[in-house]
């Protein structure tokens, strides 16, 4: 009843979506699933209205539609629940049920708050949520808000005539298991009026509930697997399995690194809703990648060994000496370079000069007496341009101007050129084009041979393991399992979804 | 040429069009001796907008320069004759150090710009309207004269005021493009995330704009009381308008990081020559902050990067 046929979206030069044929039934509740990346945000977000596609066909029984915006999906009954708490905390559950749609409870202008309440009564009681409707939406447990959230896309059932599909994006993240029960027992009593479309990252949690799966990989339907047809084993090889060529990651050169020299060490490490006793360490000559879904807690650790972060409890040592008092500039000093996943906003400033930039983070070795000595940063940039071949015009180009691959060369060069061999690199290949991923790969080989140490945050599994001397699975916060990654004997990505997940 | 690529050359394109104008309107004007009485004139506004540069580009305001000069005027003249010369340097370090407040306050208490520079700005009137006792005061003339009176002679037609504006222009022109300080200031406008995560103690070099703001206000503060001989709590009023009128159209945005000194003085000579423009064309003095309030309006929505803008309230 609701079909998506060949749907294509691109964004700039990325090919999000490719001819994604896409179908559910009446009453049927499908499952999405694919790692990070592979297209399934891009498509709910084409399915509730919030893109357009920028070629194929929406149908809704059969006739084609198009949706300029979610409201327009919402009035065709298509209802979104949000992975993300989108309530508003300062307002009351009622005023969250009925946002945008208050126009049934004025008159004249005025709210009839009594009528208000019995109307979102009634929507709680559907997902048999017992709270006041007039209580503030901040004083509610997660699980309770993840109800209201649903009860809220509900209300449709009032306002639609005909059939609804809900999405429900990773509804199951923040609810203990008899929540998550309580949730599958609800939204199965739901089919006889809606059909679902649920995407989660535990698979186990899709098999249970969906009785089809599409499985999606770089921007493309892979596979549609009917219930019971599969086991979560095939189905996470479908989503991941692609071949590996060693030399992509260089991996014929990697090196044993020095177990005697170590650069960074964290010892029962908290930090309190970010991570939990983390305990590591990082060698002189080894590539680390932490592994973990998002908000695991791998950029709260890289924040941490730079002095961003200060942990509440736990201690932190740079090169044997314990960090005191940590701020970024004493991390700096001593010898730690990061290179931030947001490269257009904390990796360069935009409006400055390549040269500026590379001296940023080590301005006093260029000034006497804070006066800068502009002739060496030149000279510097000129032969780090050379050296990490940046394609830019001269070292006076606005690095805002450059294209991402180079832009991170700029980064790296800033941090390699003042002599930095603590390396936090996190997502560095993030929106770079196969042959720029290949120069990162090439400069990581680089500095291990070097003897820099490494923390790496990996924009793919694959990357992960290619990369690395030693994998740290994280979830929730806390160190799940260490794998060792010498070549030859690097887990698979099985091994590590399964730590993951 | 694209707009964006004129965009940096319009401030002075501006400039040499409005003297042409009214130049042609009236051929006096272009007379070198009216010139530079003019430019003259507009020191100490130009001081003032020197330092509110600094507070600009790093993507601040700094409200309270106009109090703050008021202020200067009153202890100036107060303390003329117990301090001698060294009210001068008295009066750049309160200036210096009110600025440090308004900075300590944004950078680390996160209370935004306009609003710890407003509430300084109003620690300094209020201050000023005490210590003056809310009246005029006149500093003794042959004191000023033996002291100060250097500031405001001329030197053949050109006005003493001058060298002191080129001077103060040489210095924070040579800050900004030569020290670290001017490069971690303009890192802090262009991209403060960046600079933080390059390890500069972003907060600090924050700080230090708005006291470099809270000083020049003081010095131009100081400059108008040798000027008139006096001060009062409300003789600079008039002046914030301008002022900030004067960074924008030089071409340092709201959003920062762009622009500079350099482009204040041209921005400041605009406003001067507006601002004489207005008599030739008969528009009276109690009008001219109306024309400054609409000049700003356009010039902040032709100069702003709303790329850099997620929200405005």
């Amino acid at each position: 009843m609701y079909e998506l046929k060949g749907i294509d979206k691109k964004f700039g030069g990325v090919h999000a979506l490719k001819h994604v044929d896409f179908h559910v039934k009446r009453g049927e509740i499908v499952g999405l699933v694919g790692e990070n990346g592979a297209g399934k945000s891009t498509l709910m977000k084409v399915i509730y209205g919030a893109y357009q596609p920028d070629s194929g066909q929406i149908l809704m029984d059969g006739k084609p539609v198009r949706f300029a915006n979610p409201r327009q999906a919402m009035d065709q009954g298509i209802g979104m629940v949000f992975q993300e708490q989108s309530l508003i905390p300062n307002l009351s559950v009622m005023e969250n049920i009925f946002l945008g749609n208050e126009k049934q409870f004025t008159r004249a202008g005025l709210f009839d708050w009594a009528k208000m309440a019995e109307a979102a009564r009634h929507q709680l009681a559907k997902v048999r949520l017992d709270v006041d409707p007039r209580a503030p939406t901040s004083g509610l447990s997660f699980a309770q808000r993840q109800l209201v959230e649903l009860a809220k896309v509900l209300t449709l059932e009032e306002r639609i005539e005909g059939d609804l599909v809900i999405l429900l994006d990773e509804p199951t993240s923040v609810l203990s298991e008899d929540e998550v029960k309580l949730l599958f027992k609800l939204v199965r009593e739901l089919t006889n009026r809606a059909s679902f479309i649920f995407v989660s990252h535990r698979m186990d949690e899709v098999m249970e509930l969906s009785d089809r799966i599409y499985v999606m990989k770089d921007g493309a339907v892979v596979d549609v697997v009917a219930r019971g047809q599969s086991t979560v084993e095939a189905i996470q090889h479908t989503m991941v399995g692609r071949s590996i060529d060693n030399e992509y990651y260089r991996e014929t050169r990697q090196k044993p690194f020095d177990p005697k020299t170590r650069l960074v060490e964290l010892d029962r490490v908290s930090l309190p809703g970010r991570i939990k006793d983390v305990s590591l360490t990082l060698h002189a000559g080894e590539v680390l990648c932490l592994v973990g879904t998002e908000g695991s807690g791998r950029e709260a650790i890289m924040r941490t060994v730079f002095g961003m972060l200060s942990p509440l409890s736990g201690s932190v040592r740079l090169k044997g000496e314990p960090v005191q008092r940590p701020t970024p500039r004493h991390a700096v000093e001593r010898g730690v370079g990061y290179v931030p996943r947001e490269r257009k906003v904390e990796g360069i400033v935009a409006g400055m000069t390549i040269y500026e930039n590379m001296t940023l983070s080590q301005m006093g070795r260029y000034a006497t007496a804070g006066v800068l000595g502009t002739g060496a940063e030149r000279r510097l940039a000129r032969d780090w341009i050379k050296r990490m071949s940046i394609k830019a015009p001269s070292e006076n180009a606005d690095c805002g101007n450059l294209s991402g691959g180079n832009q991170q060369k700029v980064v790296l060069s800033k941090w390699r050129s003042g002599g930095s061999d603590i390396m936090l690199l996190d997502h560095p290949t993030r929106g770079l084009d196969i042959g720029a991923k290949q120069d990162v790969y090439t400069m990581v080989r680089d500095m291990s041979d070097d003897g820099v140490g490494i923390i790496l945050a990996a924009d793919t599994l694959e990357e992960a393991i290619g990369l690395s001397h030693t994998i740290i699975v994280l979830k929730d916060g806390a160190v799940q399992k260490t794998f060792d990654c010498t070549p030859g004997r690097k887990p698979t990505m099985y091994d590590l979804l399964h730590a993951m997940l | 040429m694209t707009f964006q690529r004129l965009k940096s050359h319009l401030p002075w394109i501006t400039l040499l069009v409005l003297v042409a104008v009214v130049g042609a309107v009236d051929p006096t004007f272009l007379r070198p001796v009216n010139l530079l009485g003019l430019a003259g004139d507009i020191v100490p506004l130009f001081i003032m907008a020197l330092g509110l540069t600094f507070a600009i580009y790093i993507g601040g305001i700094d409200l309270s320069a106009q109090s703050m000069a008021n202020m200067i005027t009153v202890m100036a003249s107060l303390y003329l004759s117990s301090l001698g010369l060294w009210v001068a340097p008295l009066c750049i370090a309160v200036g210096f150090l009110l600025g440090t407040v308004s900075g300590y306050f944004t950078t680390r208490q996160f209370v935004p710009s306009f609003i710890s520079t407003l509430a300084v700005g109003g620690v300094c009137f209020s201050m000023a309207q005490w210590l003056s006792g809310n009246r005029a005061l006149n500093m003794d003339a042959t004191q000023r004269d033996a002291l100060f009176g250097w500031m405001i002679g001329r030197t053949g037609i050109i006005p003493n005021e001058l060298f002191i504006a080129v001077g103060l222009l040489a210095i924070c022109l040579f800050i900004e493009r030569r020290t670290t300080l001017g490069r971690a200031l303009k890192a802090v406008g262009a991209g403060e995330l960046a600079a933080a995560a390059s390890g500069l103690n972003v907060g600090r070099f924050k700080i230090l704009a708005f006291a470099i703001s809270g000083a020049l206000a003081a010095v131009a503060g100081l400059l108008f009381s040798v000027k008139l001989s006096g001060g009062a709590p409300t003789i600079a009023n008039g002046f914030l308008l301008p002022a900030i009128v004067a960074v924008l159209v030089g071409g340092t945005p709201l959003t920062g990081g762009v622009g500079g000194v350099l482009n204040t003085a041209i921005g400041t000579l605009i406003v001067a020559v507006i601002r004489s423009s207005m008599l030739y064309f008969g528009i009276e003095a109690t009008q001219q902050q109306m024309v400054f309030g609409l000049v700003l309006i356009v010039a902040i929505a032709l100069t702003i990067d709303r790329s850099k803008l997620r929200l405005v309230k």
